[in-house]
């Protein structure tokens, strides 16, 4: 009977203390060299750098794991962790506590404002990284309440795919499609015609959020008030697109590779989804093109930047060496003569002018993606570390308005209620 | 562990006028032996529970931030984070939709895990293959199993709507806001039979035979025989499938986290507390304190639903 008793208790406990102990669980120790001799200023370099990164689709054995890995400094090897952003900056957060944080970690670009007000992350100054050279409105979300962290790994950005072979079908000229109206009135040909509208990713959390900026922005909405009447009208048009049957249902729960795998089974006109998914559009069976997400009223709608941030945590103990190890990796990642090799690895823009210039020059298929990119905003720009908060007001209007599937007293309630908190 | 053997062959080799000595000074070396061979037990107990338990009522009474956690510098606020907790307008609904998802979920576990094995307890050729073809769900890992009801589940090409379309039924759109409570406890029904047949077959096995020749010889039918010999004789059986169902389905997150992330109606207590432990789902705010608040509150009913087995148990004894 005490088994049972103790059975119900450690099982309720379990539960407990999975929240408790995974808010702990820390990531490696970095290694170092206890050789130093002599003078204390001088640190040895480290043997063995840690460095993580986001990118948990390239595993051990992947082209992307030996590029970073051949970043190592001479005599020094690296080691390399990998797990999606949220549970990166978890990881980090303990690990910063417990000092044994990685030499470097690459963070998505919302999530930097956070990290570095919560005091995870070295002033890039203090580090030695060059900050130099890379384009404002991509380097901007490295750049806290005035002080610089990191710098862009690349950058990356949204667009609308179109299956041209749908919209000959169907008789839509593309270039016709200038503005919400004129979209909306294509998705209804298309789907007249037999084929499926548009897919996007409309997931709970900032992914689905990413996606509909462009919307957001293109009715002239602002973040710093992301419950306005304009905001609602972009709500409203996705939320149309779902009760009239242009888009999947499943857009509420669907992410960004979910959304473009409904694209590549070739029944959809349209798909909203990001330059890094541009090789892949080249080498489908039918013709797919992008072209830049109209705003409400005609012209390319603002588009958020995508990417991450190559970015030193703080260290205690030994601070200078790991500095130094970060400051060198970070130059052998970002430096002006390495970010196009970077880049191609991960399907993105080097974030420097020039280099980019070359990179879209080197491939046609990057030359849709040249005007957005450039005009594309950061995040984070307007409100730094209280974005985190409006993407979570956002997320759940978004939400309210694609389950409404038209319905506009629903939308309007469902921005109202976010508008609560 | 070395404290038990040394302290053990210390009291072997030591002579007999030792005794009082100890005796004298408190403790005996047989007892001090016991302390050695229990200790590695406590130790275990408080660092993988007491502490983490200790630190979890901890963290909900001061107010952690991502920056106070690692500056250890979160201010001590009392129970205002409960009241924060407890007075958000998405407190109540989320204890409404943990209730039913609980409730519902066990009665349906547990009302059709019986059914089978009542099936299963009369043995007929292939019964073993089926009953073993009936753990598939408790053997398939749940990433797999959510993805597949998700995918069933779609309100456009899902293979559930089609199948109600071939009866004039209109699609459903399951994992919508409004349904997505009814569609994860379909999936988490599915998943939880396995472990109630499992349970209750075994414990069909231990109701002697010779009760049900007796009950026949008395005219008894099986649905008087069911409700009259099966059902009572399993009550002890059935106290801990269900106790044990409780804890389980109060604490799932994965399967409705694969399926829709705890949003709309499936939003349980378990999955709003992972949401905001770890920054998950719309808000990637992260909420150390909030989170750790209603781990408290799901231990608590964990612990009191633990008494109620006691209670119970212990009525069925006397």
């Amino acid at each position: 009977m005490l088994n049972v008793r103790k059975s119900a208790v450690l099982a309720g406990t379990a539960a407990l203390a999975t929240l408790a102990l995974g808010a702990c669980s820390s990531g490696g120790g970095g290694g170092t060299a206890t050789t130093a001799a002599g003078g204390s200023t001088s640190a040895a370099a480290l043997t063995s750098i840690n460095v993580w990164d986001p990118y948990p689709q390239y595993d051990d054995s992947s082209a992307w794991a030996s590029y970073v890995k051949a970043c190592a400094p001479a005599g020094a090897t690296i080691t390399r962790t990998t797990a999606a952003t949220s549970d990166l900056l978890n990881n980090l957060t303990s690990a910063v506590k417990e000092d044994n944080a990685p030499d470097v970690i690459m963070l998505d670009n919302p999530a930097v404002p956070d990290a570095a007000t919560a005091g995870l992350l070295a002033p890039a100054k203090d580090v030695g990284i060059d900050t130099s050279g890379f384009d404002a409105n991509l380097a901007g979300p490295g750049t806290v309440a005035g002080v610089t962290y990191g710098v862009p790994i690349g950058a990356n950005t949204l667009g609308l795919y179109y299956n041209k072979d749908i919209l000959d079908k169907a008789g839509v000229d593309p270039a016709s499609i200038k503005d919400w109206a004129s979209l909306t009135a294509a998705l209804d040909k298309v789907t007249k015609a037999g084929s499926k509208g548009i897919t996007f990713a409309g997931i709970s959390g900032e992914e689905g959020v990413f996606q509909f900026l462009p919307w957001f922005w293109g009715s002239g909405a602002s973040l710093k008030q992301p419950t306005s009447d304009a905001a609602v009208a972009a709500g409203q048009l996705l939320s149309d697109w779902i009760g009239k049957g242009y888009a999947p249902k499943s857009a509420i729960t669907d992410n960004q590779s979910a959304s473009w795998d409904l694209f590549l089974t070739g029944q959809y006109a349209f798909a909203e989804n990001g330059s890094w998914f541009a090789k892949a559009a080249s080498t489908q069976k039918f013709k797919a093109v992008m072209m830049p997400i109209p705003g409400q009223n005609g012209g390319a709608a603002p588009v958020p930047t995508g990417g991450e941030f190559v970015l030193a945590p703080v260290h205690k103990a030994d601070s200078a060496a790991h500095y130094a190890a970060a400051t060198k990796v970070i130059a052998c990642l970002v430096g002006p003569d390495n970010q196009i090799k970077t880049d191609d690895q991960l399907g993105y823009f080097a974030a420097n002018k020039d280099q980019r210039a070359k990179q879209i020059a080197s491939d046609p298929i990057w030359t849709p993606w040249a005007a957005a990119i450039e005009s594309a905003q950061g995040r984070t720009t307007d409100l730094g570390p209280d974005y985190t908060a409006t993407s979570a007001q956002l997320s759940t209007a978004l939400q309210g308005a694609l389950n409404a599937a038209g319905d506009a007293t629903a939308v309007k309630a469902a921005f109202a209620q976010a508008a609560k908190g | 562990m070395s404290t038990g053997v040394t302290t053990v062959t210390a009291r072997r080799s030591a002579p007999s006028g030792e005794h009082e000595r100890g005796r004298r000074r408190g403790l005996r070396p047989t007892q001090w032996a016991g302390i050695g061979f229990v200790a590695p037990l406590v130790v275990y107990l408080v660092v993988l529970y007491a502490y983490p338990l200790y630190e979890n009522v901890s963290m909900s009474l001061h107010r952690f931030t991502r920056a106070t956690f690692v500056t250890g510098q979160a201010p001590f606020v009392g129970f205002d984070v409960y009241r924060e907790v407890i007075g958000s307008p998405q407190f109540w609904p989320t204890v409404r939709q943990t209730a039913v998802f609980v409730v519902v979920s066990l009665v349906f576990q547990y009302a059709i895990g019986l059914g089978l094995a009542v099936f299963f307890r009369r043995s007929f050729p292939l019964s073993s293959l089926l009953r073993g073809l009936f753990l598939v769900p408790w053997l398939l890992p749940i990433i797999v199993s959510a993805t597949t009801w998700q995918w069933m589940m779609d309100a456009d090409s899902g293979v559930i709507n089609r199948f109600l379309g071939l009866f004039g039924a209109d699609p459903v759109w399951w994992l919508n806001a409004q349904h997505s409570l009814m569609s994860v406890t379909i999936a988490n029904i599915w998943l939880g039979i396995p472990f109630n047949l499992v349970i209750l077959y075994s414990g069909l096995q231990n109701i002697p035979t010779d009760l049900y020749e007796a009950a026949s010889l008395d005219g008894a039918g099986a649905w008087r025989q069911f409700w009259h010999v099966t059902f009572p004789l399993l009550r002890p059986v059935t106290a801990i499938t269900l106790l044990l169902g409780f804890v389980y389905t109060l604490k799932v997150v994965d399967i409705i986290w694969i399926m829709t992330l705890g949003t709309g109606s499936s939003q349980t207590l378990a999955t709003w507390a992972y949401a905001m432990a770890f920054g998950k789902g719309a808000s990637s705010v992260i909420r150390y304190s909030q989170a750790s608040v209603l781990g408290t509150i799901l231990l608590l009913i964990a612990l009191v639903m633990g008494f109620v087995y006691l209670v119970v148990q212990r009525r069925q004894e006397d």
